[in-house]
């Protein structure tokens, strides 16, 4: 339904067009549209005449104007309707005048003065009797009302449907919103509770869409009702601008209390108005009561406009070659219209600066571009080719540049201006061209390889200078998204850093991403110039240009706030207004706003605005499907920022809670939604089950987010109030650490022999109690005989100083002693004193960390070393191999290991290994003899079962603690 | 072909080989499918061929992972010739029935206090130690009836303070002091303010190896301490719900958080509910 109102909405651009053309032909137009529209009813070609003849009036006063104008005082005559059902709402004149009923329509065609504006002409007299109809304020009563104007509306033949019809379409989605504030009556102003506001107790009005035109408001502080955001929306679809800070231009300061901040200090000082949301409302509504008439009035011309319009098509209809319905005919028309007009050509070829000064921002870099390009020649060839070496070095002087920035900002657009504005050829090559490698030898000629031609190009240039063309256009290459060099262009960035090293032409690199790592090489060969994004007020001035030249009827403030959505890309910018012009002439801030939600970009959103987003006072109006793309922007790293914060959120679904318990209960919900959404996250990365991953993302993310959003606050003094960084990694990877060194611990302590526990245990029982018996003697005894003690039992459970620092980290917590408290420094440092000078004599700890001779790399891991109780014979030391540390990486072996293959292996294998395994003999002379053997063992399959067949046979139920690795 | 790279501590003598495969955490499967496949499928090398088994001692099944309990249950029939498997748990609950069923099952029972009070006072004659009247009966009553605790922390006494005296502090574990901190601020105040200090307090734990379960059980444990009666089931089902959803998880700090963040939900309401 509402496409065919767009259509009728259309045809009007087309008649418009085609009115100027075939002009005066009023007698035409009067003899068709009655002759269609008879059969419907009687009335009606009487009221298209007195249509006609009114506008008439205005006719040729109309005519001179350039079409755009009328096109845009057309899109404010559609406008209005909506703001007049949105005004129905209230207004108890206009009820008077509806209680008319249905002949109203035709009682105000004929009879022009009515009684509330005597001047007012048909048209919009026509809305309002309609608007009138919708007084009900149940919103279902307006849209039947709607529906009922527009069944009306058909039945004239076309002025008063088109016109209606366009109405309707806009009146439905405004009227929605416009009651959503809630039920009527909310004025009450109960307590000064400042911080809940009276969310949603207030109606918010709906006034004229430009009723705040060019008022610039300030907000600041806590608003009564809206949200912030709210407040922002709401002045914006009227028409006005919000700002951050309060300067000159500030008309109003939004405040509901005044927390005699900076703003309103300043505002003071300027002499701006302050003004409290209620009066805010009163403004937007006031506009409907008292304004709209006024602006009727004064827009009578342009009322007189749309009716000139609507008369228009008929006109053309006899000229037209289809007999056919109108509507289909000026479609036709209007197509055509379309295609021809615009041309080809889209908008952002068509409106591609021309000139530098067309580029919006970046000024200085295109200045910097240039004078770089400008100076290229004498810098790089006049002084020749042996000084280049040193040029490379001085920054200014680099031979080639990189642009780099954001897509759609003017890179490409800024190079090719420069050069054409220097005079120079621009060569371009894009990630369209195979970029690869050139051919060793560019003798081979051009043929196929782009990057031959490139070279080619490249250290040609000379010649034509040798042949002295003055006039000789010179070359620039533009190398094009360089940072898509990749796979397909083998050795493309090489090649280029060399084609810059040799040639006598400037080259232009254009990348998005500088940081790439695929380009680091380049860098330092350019002069970098980092385009950034120009600000909202930019492209908006620019694209008002565009839009005024292609006849658009756009706000300013609907070209912010797709600026602000398309995020700084022009060409998105422009192809979307282009989009949008296709189907409507007057673009409102709504249409942008509606529209481009489905259309925004898909930008790299960062997880925090991914979090904040979710969190949002308004994530809960979200679709499901921008939920789930919010939390997929990064799947891992969203839960856990979520996990992080959502404890901060004051939840708008606890509503009023004063004990805190909805919210203790929605956190606890949102807790074990977390939880769930880890249980998932196990069986997709451990079972790989991937189609999970929707639901991990709604268990971790969506519905925490659904719980919990709201006010942000924070828990702690101090804090920010932003989203911190998940804390998990960090833990997790501390965590990690702890448990290698509390693994150490565990093996050296095995290695004593003293205990067996496990590492569990280890950590739950012994730990306090070994750290007492290291710690409390160092503490009571005096220096020596402490540390003889603590010595003497630190080597007979094996503990190294390493581990002995393990333990006091392991049992420091905040808010407790530390466990070394106490013990004077000088002790501290006797006792390493005195444990390094008997370091030498302890076997286990020497073993740690062992570099083995021979083996090429360092060993990534650590190799254990065993204990070897002293009456073990040297004879059987093969087969007690159990000093079977192992290492992965020994070179020698995996040859072996690689036929073996994962098969079991023998014992003979053992052996073979370790004839031909490095060995490490420890002389022990603390410990009567024995040796630690270490045997690079590889990272096999094997391994471990050849390890374990070597168990140790000799020893008498000694336990020789062995490190396995896989 | 991906190689994995496992460290796993393993204890050996002529007799035996012991070994805890669920320090592989996750990958615990691999240590089960090979290095345990590889020491069971070869038989044990013995020149007088007098052996004809070895013994393996896996220790903590209950904490292996399904699949690699699914992994051994094959490798325990099969091998059986070659290898006998000596599987040690808590809590057999925790070790999937089939197998159980391939197992001889033998409960071992805590020590009863009175049994550790035997012992203490044993190693209190062996180390020429006074013993005053009732010390061991409160050191084995603090152990929890664990044996190895209760010797421990009588050698912390010792450590701590010689002769003893009747009514000596018999102190707790550090981690045991912390989780009893986190359980009076978790009663003192429910918000999501205190949820959050009790998360960095958690994660301190956790970032000192202090095993989740147990963590979870002391938690429990003092909180019951300290709980009206008419909440203690609703709690525990809760903890017991949680510490299952932490075995099937892997961040353990987020179920201990749902389980915080549930009582203390729970507890909220209860005391509005009861004072109002």
């Amino acid at each position: 339904m509402s496409d065919i109102r767009k259509w009728f909405m259309k045809s009007h651009d087309k008649g418009n067009g085609n009115a100027k053309l075939g002009k005066p032909g009023s007698s035409d137009s009067g003899k068709t549209p009655p002759a269609k529209s008879q059969p419907d009813k009687p009335v009606h070609p009487v009221q298209e005449n007195s249509a006609r003849r009114k506008t008439s009036k205005y006719f040729p006063a109309e005519k001179q104007k350039p079409k755009d104008e009328i096109e845009s005082e057309e899109v404010s005559t559609k406008r209005k309707p909506q703001k007049d059902t949105e005004g129905s709402l209230k207004p108890p004149p206009r009820k008077k005048m509806h209680t008319v009923e249905d002949d109203d329509d035709d009682d105000d065609d004929f009879v022009l003065p009515t009684p509330n504006k005597p001047s007012d002409v048909t048209p919009s007299k026509k809305l309002k009797s309609g608007s009138g109809r919708g007084v009900p304020k149940k919103p279902v009563d307006i849209e039947e009302s709607d529906d009922d104007d527009h069944k009306c509306a058909k039945s004239p033949p076309k002025s008063g449907g088109r016109g209606r019809g366009g109405r309707g379409a806009s009146a439905a989605p405004a009227g929605g919103r416009g009651r959503g504030g809630g039920g009527r009556g909310g004025f009450m102003n109960f307590g000064e509770r400042k911080d809940p506001p009276h969310k949603g107790q207030k109606e918010v009005p709906e006034g004229a869409p430009d009723c705040l035109a060019g008022l610039t408001f300030v907000i600041s502080g806590t608003l009564d009702s809206l949200e912030r955001e709210e407040a922002e929306d709401l002045i914006k679809r009227h028409g006005g601008r919000v700002t951050g800070s309060v300067s000159k231009k500030t008309n109003y300061l939004l405040c509901d209390e005044d927390i005699e901040g900076r703003k309103s200090a300043k505002a003071k000082e300027l002499g701006t108005t302050f003004l409290t949301e209620d009066g805010l409302f009163d403004l937007i509504r006031s506009s409907i009561n008292t304004k709209t008439p006024v602006q009727e009035k004064s827009s009578r011309t342009e009322k007189a406009v749309p009716s000139l319009t609507k008369k228009t098509p008929p006109k053309i209809d006899p000229k037209s070659v289809s007999p056919q319905g109108l509507a289909s005919d000026s479609r036709a028309a209007l197509k055509k219209h379309q295609i021809t007009k615009p041309s080809s050509l889209t908008w952002t070829e068509k409106y591609r600066p021309k000139v530098p000064n067309d580029i919006i921002g970046n000024q200085s870099l295109v200045t910097q571009l240039h004078n770089w390009l400008a100076h290229w020649n004498e810098q790089f060839l006049d002084t020749g080719k042996k000084s280049k070496g040193k040029k490379q070095t001085d920054p200014s002087a680099k031979k080639a540049v990189l642009l780099s920035g954001p897509p759609g900002i003017g890179k490409t657009t800024s190079a090719k201006v420069v050069c054409k504005m220097l005079g120079f050829q621009a060569v371009e090559v894009n990630a369209s061209d195979s970029r690869g490698k050139a051919d060793s030898k560019i003798s081979k000629g051009i043929g196929g390889s782009n990057a031959n031609s490139i070279k080619e190009l490249v250290s040609n240039e000379s010649l034509s200078v040798n042949m002295d063309w003055s006039k000789h256009p010179k070359s620039v290459l533009i190398m094009d998204e360089v940072d898509g060099m990749s796979a397909g262009d083998r050795g493309g960035v090489a090649d280029l850093i060399a084609s810059i090293k040799i040639s006598k032409i400037p080259i232009i690199c254009i990348c998005n991403d500088r940081y790439s790592q695929k380009l680091k090489s380049l860098v330092n060969y350019c002069l970098l110039l980092n385009f950034r994004k120009p600000t909202k007020q930019q492209m908006a001035k620019r694209l008002m240009h565009i839009a005024q030249a292609e006849g658009l009827q756009v706000k300013e403030i609907a070209l912010e706030e797709l600026a602000e959505r398309v995020n700084g890309d022009i060409r998105l910018a422009l192809n979307q207004l282009q989009y949008m012009s296709l189907s409507m002439s007057a673009i409102n801030y709504d249409d942008v706003k509606q529209r481009l939600l489905s259309g925004a970009k898909d930008e790299d959103i960062s997880p925090f605005t991914a979090v904040d987003k979710l969190f949002g006072f308004n994530g809960g109006k979200l679709r499901m499907d921008e939920r789930i793309d919010l939390s997929m922007s990064d799947p891992d790293l969203v839960p856990l920022l979520i996990q992080e914060n959502y404890m901060n959120y004051r939840p708008l679904a606890g509503g009023k809670d004063d004990n805190g318990i909805k919210r203790m209960s929605l956190i606890a919900r949102a807790a074990e939604s977390i939880a769930d959404g880890d249980i998932i996250n196990v069986q997709i990365r451990r079972y790989r089950q991937w189609q999970l991953s929707q639901a991990s993302c709604l268990a971790s993310c969506i519905i925490p987010a659904a719980l919990m959003h709201g006010q942000r606050e924070t828990l702690e003094q101090g804090e920010r109030n932003f989203n911190r960084f998940g804390g998990w990694l960090g833990k997790n990877s501390t965590m990690g650490k702890n448990f290698r060194l509390l693994d150490d611990l565990h093996d050296h302590i095995l290695a004593s022999r003293e205990s067996n526990s496990g590492r569990e245990s280890l950590r739950v029982d012994y730990l306090s109690l070994l750290l007492k018996r290291l710690t409390d003697p160092l503490r009571k005894l005096p220096k020596d005989e402490a540390v003889a003690e603590v010595v003497e039992f630190m080597n007979s459970y094996s503990i190294s100083q390493e581990d002995f620092d393990t333990m006091v980290e392991l049992s420091k917590s905040k808010g407790h002693p530390n466990p070394l408290d106490g013990i004077p420094p000088a002790v501290k440092s006797a006792l390493t004193r005195s444990y390094n000078e008997s370091s030498r004599s302890r076997m286990v700890r020497a073993a740690d960390l062992v570099t083995l001779p021979g083996v090429k790399k360092a060993p990534k891991k650590r190799i254990a070393a065993i204990l070897e109780p002293s009456d073990d014979g040297l004879g059987e030391q093969n087969g007690d191999a159990l000093a079977e540390s192992e290492e992965e990486n020994s070179s020698e072996t995996e040859d072996q290991e690689d036929a073996a293959n994962g098969e079991k292996k023998l014992q003979l294998d053992l052996e073979g290994l370790n004839s031909k395994a490095i060995k490490v003999e420890l002389d022990l002379k603390g410990n009567e003899n024995s040796s630690a053997k270490k045997k690079p063992a590889g990272r096999g399959r094997g391994r471990g079962g050849s390890a374990a067949t070597a168990a140790k046979r000799g020893g008498s139920g000694s336990t020789p603690a062995a490190k396995r690795k896989r | 072909m991906r190689n994995i790279d496992i460290e796993l501590t393993t204890l050996s003598s002529t007799h035996h080989v012991e070994m805890n495969p669920s320090d592989a955490g996750f990958q615990d499967r691999y240590v089960v499918q090979e290095i345990i496949k590889e020491m069971a499928k070869n038989r044990p090398i013995d020149t007088k061929g007098k052996k004809r088994f070895k013994v393996l001692v896996l220790n903590e099944v209950d904490k292996l992972s399904r699949e690699a309990q699914h992994s051994l249950r094959r490798t325990m029939e099969k091998y059986s010739a070659s290898c006998r498997l000596i599987l040690c748990c808590n809590s057999s609950s925790k070790v999937t029935e089939a197998i159980r069923s391939r197992c001889l099952n033998i409960r071992i029972n805590a020590p009863r206090e009175d049994q550790i009070v035997k012992v203490l006072e044993f190693i209190a004659k062996k180390e020429n130690l006074q013993l005053p009247a009732g010390f061991a009966a409160r050191v084995a009553e603090k152990s929890n009836r664990s044996l190895r605790r209760a010797i421990l922390s009588f050698e912390t006494c010792r450590v701590q303070q010689y002769p003893f005296t009747i009514n000596q502090v018999i102190s707790p574990m550090d981690w045991e002091e912390y989780v009893s901190e986190i359980v009076s601020d978790i009663m003192k105040e429910q918000s999501p303010k205190r949820l959050f200090q009790v998360r960095g307090k958690l994660y301190e734990l956790l970032i000192k190896c202090i095993p989740p379960e147990i963590l979870l059980k002391r938690l429990l444990h003092d909180l019951l301490g300290k709980l009206d009666a008419e909440l203690k089931h609703e709690v525990c089902h809760w903890a017991a719900y949680y510490e299952h959803r932490m075995r099937l998880g892997q961040k353990a700090i987020f179920h201990l958080e749902a389980f915080i963040a549930k009582f203390m939900s729970i507890y909220k309401a209860f005391l509005i509910a009861t004072f109002g």
